[in-house]
């Protein structure tokens, strides 16, 4: 589902260039759970972003679900992500001035679907929210915002989910919460989860375990299993 | 249709949530003071267009000395034209033993075409218009006819070998568009009863006129057709010209609107600018989201442009709107100089004002919202990844754009609308540098200061960008301001000094040579000062250097009423007092005598005469040549006799000529007129009195429209001001909530609010007095040649003027950052 090979990053800073990923080669098969998990700075979200198509690598590459990403524009890029991609963050990202129903229907609007209101609410309801689909974000509290972020991810039936942080910014019972829902529907749906974080409790409920250090793969269950 | 759905759905969200109220009030006032003045002046143009035609009699007269070609007559019918004719003829009017020399005019049914007559059933009765005609022998006669002859309504005149009976007193006659200069008492009677009179005889002076009139596009059609094919003797006279003699002062007050409208426009453009940045600027997130699940940068336009379209749209509606309420103000301000009935308006400005909304928000809000599309999508996990700023040549050359578009509408002319622009970016950049100078002195001076003030001079200074912004607008609006009000002021007082008590208000004119001393002696006798007595010899510029005049100007001077009038041309010894030469020199007493002429400044200008051009006038059928030695500068508003040609004494004096003067007559001594007049039978008596004080009342009215529209330039600066405002409002709410949490008072804040918005104000005000006094100066001693003295009453007021007014209102408009709980915006960071 998603393959690199020699991927890497480097910035320039004001310090001279900086390697925030070196040399990764990694291959996810379709309906795997993986976590990446590192510290802050180990680059885990750089590569989340970069197997996302969000950013480029300054070399190697990417290919996801077939789709060589080095090849594509941000245009095409955009389309990839559009077809197969969902997203869930830390910080939510609903948008302000939408409902939580409006929330939900936005991706499935910008594909073209011509009555999305239906298949949203049931995603709402599916999240425990359905009482809730006339609410602004800001009438939300964090874990409801995150299960209505998770619906959005969940509302194009997307092959593969990138979730960064999702608990980040959650209460412990909340985030676990929320993580039972993701894996749920994840499940439920049949998707390839890459899940970026930080907290090992999360991560040791993944398939497979990436860990990254000051840029590089350190280990990788998977390779322990194959071995 | 789904992203349209999309796109309407988010607009709606974001208008209640406030966000685009700044960019579309800045809209609204942009669009209405266009629309205002675009309706106010089209329906003025139009009303002015109909009264001249009104005065005129027709849209369009044709004189010529004979019969025309009936063709051309068929050709006008053809064209759907009505068409009338009038005969013009000088003829001795006997009654008894008494003689007049007058003017009879013969007229067909139907005249005249445009305007009425207005007529008194005695002389000096009330008059009023009327659509009647003399019948068949009957005559309608000029008040000095019957005082001269001596007659009483229903007396009976003989013109030629016909007898007409008098049955009203004319007082207006439309079509009279010679010179009063010169004219004998009208005859008014009927064109079947001209062979009668057995005057019109081969050989006899007479004037055709042909009047026509109907649409204006058919009117156009005929003259095009008709001008190559006319003739020397023909003269053509239409509403346009007649426009140019009445309506100078109003042009030039349309040109100060559409400078005033232009500021406003500009004004307005800028707060669109920075309140679609802030909009641009808080879409960043969303826009990433939307390229995380797959919109293309296509898409995200789709979104955004349509919002910006419909705002536009809607805000151009409203302008609109309020713009035709506005012209309502304008024709009320002005009611006294305009047409009773200002035509009907048209939907023409509707369509300029929406070209106007959606031009300032393509040229000012497109730049700032295309960097939308191009907002990374990795900035979902990284907050700091923005767009690309914007290119600063896609900013400003699209605000140019704009501003060049609307201005060219507003002058029509590309070189008026390129030094206007050039001047303007220089003003601007001027005024910028020393608003940055102010901010960095104000910088210097801020440890001097209480802890309000220092907080509100820091608040400026570090956000030195919008605040050099907000400082220009106001300097800007405040300045034009001052000098419309300064210069408003010191005309009119300048005017009325220029105008002493005694200013000439009568003119008299065709004093006869041999009556000119007995004609001084009467007025000495009745203790009336006149100004020099000056011969008048009228005659037709027809030649400039050898070459017909007609081909030796350009095409608009062909219609200047200098070639298509005669002039009155005099000689003198003396300059005029209030003349002065430009370049050549005055005679010499050794120039007596020789071919020397000196040339009216703005005349030789539109002809295109220069010193040393050879001149050839015609007076009847003699013709001369004479060289052109000065250029003069003429004060025609001086009321007193003033000449496009002077020649020296002794050249041009064998021919016929009269003699004018002016004088100084109070109410009171009017009495006197009437036994000038029949005294000397031929003199004609201009009374100007009224005219004076009229000049005076549209100078007024002109500048206060001018100050009318200059609160629509006002209102755009405040809208720089509000749009600055809610730009650095979420960081002043953050500060805010961030010095109370600390301990600070409400008070506190608010206080270093008032300083900050005082100090904006005051800046502002200081510009503006410097720019102002800079401008009055130019104006005063370049343009208007006026005495100019230091306005230091100016330099306290707008300074106080611009501190309480953006004072209030910004303490106004930051009144949300203490209102709000810190608590409740801490958390939400």
């Amino acid at each position: 589902m998603i393959a690199t090979r020699n991927l890497s990053k480097r910035v320039d800073t004001a310090a001279g260039p900086l390697d925030i990923l070196t040399d990764i080669g990694l291959e996810i098969q379709a309906r795997e759970a993986v976590a990446i998990a590192g510290v802050s700075g180990s680059g885990k979200s750089t590569l989340l972003g970069l197997l996302a198509g969000l950013d480029l690598p300054s070399s190697g590459e990417v290919l996801l679900s077939g789709h060589r990403l080095n090849d594509l524009d941000e245009d095409g890029r955009a389309r990839v992500r559009g077809e197969l991609v969902g997203f869930v963050f830390q910080s939510f990202q609903l948008l302000l001035g939408l409902t939580a129903l409006e929330n939900v229907m936005l991706p499935l609007e910008l594909r073209g679907d011509r009555d999305p209101r239906d298949q949203a609410a049931e995603l709402l309801r599916r999240v425990g929210l359905e009482e809730r689909l006339q609410h602004y974000p800001k009438q939300l509290s964090g874990g409801e915002q995150q299960r209505v972020a998770i619906a959005r991810a969940f509302a194009t039936e997307p092959a593969i989910l990138f979730a960064d942080e999702p608990t980040g910014n959650l209460d412990n019972v909340t985030g676990e919460r929320v993580i039972d829902l993701l894996f749920r529907l994840n499940q439920d749906k049949g998707t390839t989860l890459v899940l970026v974080t930080h907290d090992e409790h999360l991560a040791g409920r993944c398939d497979r375990l990436i860990r990254l250090e000051a840029g590089k793969v350190v280990a990788d269950d998977n390779e322990v299993h194959s071995a | 249709m789904i992203r349209w759905r999309l796109s309407m759905r988010l607009l709606a969200r974001n208008w209640q949530s406030g966000e685009q109220r700044i960019l579309v009030a800045a809209l609204v006032i942009a669009v209405a003071a266009s629309t205002a003045i675009g309706f106010f002046t089209d329906r003025l143009g139009r009303g002015m267009t109909n009264q001249s035609a009104d005065f005129l009699g027709a849209d369009l007269t044709l004189v010529s000395p004979r019969p025309v070609d009936t063709g051309w007559l068929r050709e006008a019918q053809a064209e759907g034209l009505k068409v009338i004719e009038t005969l013009e003829f000088a003829s001795v009017v006997v009654s008894g033993e008494a003689l007049l020399l007058s003017s009879v005019k013969a007229v067909q049914d139907g005249f005249p075409l445009r305007g009425a007559m207005r007529t008194a059933p005695a002389p000096f009765a009330p008059d009023a218009d009327t659509d009647e005609l003399p019948s068949p022998g009957e005559a309608w006669a000029a008040p000095r006819l019957l005082t001269n002859l001596g007659l009483q309504i229903g007396d009976s005149v003989d013109v030629g070998a016909h007898t007409l009976t008098i049955t009203r007193v004319i007082t207006f006659e439309p079509g009279q568009v010679g010179n009063p200069f010169g004219i004998s008492p009208r005859l008014l009677m009927r064109m079947e009863d001209v062979p009668a009179t057995g005057v019109v005889q081969p050989g006899s002076r007479l004037k055709y006129q042909y009047l026509f009139a109907g649409r204006e596009v058919d009117v156009a059609i005929f003259r095009n057709g008709l001008e190559p094919r006319l003739g020397p003797s023909h003269e053509l006279v239409g509403v346009k010209e007649g426009r140019r003699a009445v309506g100078s002062a109003l042009e030039r007050a349309e040109r100060f609107l559409g400078l005033a409208v232009l500021a406003a426009i500009v004004l307005a453009g800028v707060a669109v600018a920075m309140a679609a940045r802030r909009y641009s600027e808080r879409h960043f997130d969303m826009s990433a989201m939307l390229r995380c699940m797959g919109a293309s940068q296509r898409d995200l336009l789709g979104l955004y442009l349509p919002q910006l379209l419909v705002l536009g749209l809607a805000a151009s509606a409203v302008g609109c709107v309020l713009g035709w309420v506005a012209q309502y103000g304008l024709l009320y301000l002005l009611a006294d100089l305009l047409p009773a009935s200002p035509s009907t308006p048209r939907a023409w400005p509707v369509i300029a004002g929406f070209a106007t909304g959606l031009i300032t928000l393509a040229g000012f809000a497109l730049p700032p919202m295309m960097r939308l599309k191009d907002v990374p999508p990795l900035r979902v996990l990284r907050r700091d990844m923005l767009p690309l700023p914007s290119r600063a040549w896609l900013v400003y050359g699209a605000a140019l754009c704009a501003i060049v578009a609307v201005m060219w509408r507003y002058t029509d002319s590309w070189p008026l609308t390129l030094s206007v622009l050039a001047g303007g970016i220089a003003l601007v950049v001027l005024l910028g540098l020393l608003a940055a100078l102010f901010l960095l002195l104000s910088r210097r001076f801020n440890t001097h200061v209480g802890v309000a003030w220092r907080f509100g001079l820091n608040n400026l200074w570090r956000r030195r960008r919008s605040s050099v912004n907000q400082i220009l607008a106001f300097s800007l609006t405040l300045m034009a301001m001052a000098v419309v009000a300064l210069v408003r002021t010191d005309l009119l007082t300048t005017w009325q000094q220029q105008l002493p008590d005694d200013v000439p208000n009568h003119f008299a004119i065709n004093i006869l040579p041999d009556q000119v001393e007995d004609f001084g002696a009467f007025m000495e006798e009745a203790g009336i000062d006149t100004a020099q007595l000056y011969p008048m010899v009228r005659g037709r510029l027809v030649e400039i250097n050898g070459t017909a005049v007609r081909k030796a100007v350009t095409k608009e001077a062909r219609s200047d009423n200098a070639l298509n009038r005669e002039l009155n041309l005099t000689w003198t010894t003396r300059l005029q007092e209030d003349n002065r030469i430009l370049t050549g020199r005055w005679w010499q007493p050794d120039d007596a005598g020789k071919p020397f002429v000196s040339v009216e400044s703005k005349l030789a200008e539109r002809m295109g005469i220069g010193m040393a051009d050879e001149l050839r006038f015609a007076v009847g059928e003699q013709h001369f040549t004479a060289k052109v030695i000065s250029i003069r500068d003429v004060k025609w508003d001086s009321f007193r006799p003033n000449f496009y040609m002077v020649f020296p004494p002794g050249f041009i004096d064998s021919f016929p000529a009269t003699y004018m003067t002016s004088f100084y007559l109070h109410k009171e001594e009017k009495s006197l007129l009437r036994e000038m007049v029949s005294r000397y039978p031929a003199v004609t008596v201009l009374e100007m009195d009224r005219v004076i004080k009229q000049v005076g009342r549209i100078f007024q009215q002109v500048t206060l429209t001018v100050e009318y529209v200059l609160v629509f330039t006002l209102l755009a600066g405040f809208a720089v001001l509000f749009a600055a405002l809610q730009a650095s409002q979420d960081e002043r709410l953050y500060e805010g909530a961030l010095l109370r949490a600390l301990g600070g008072s409400r008070r506190q804040l608010r206080a270093g609010h008032l300083a900050e918005f005082t100090a904006l104000g005051g800046l502002a005000g200081l510009l503006a007095a410097m720019g102002a006094e800079c401008l009055t100066w130019v104006l005063y001693s370049k343009v208007l040649h006026l005495e100019y003295s230091f306005q230091w009453l100016l330099w306290i007021t707008a300074p106080v003027a611009g501190a309480l007014l953006i004072g209030a209102a910004g303490y106004w408009g930051t009144r949300a950052v203490v209102e709000r709980s810190p608590m409740l915006l801490l958390q939400n960071q």
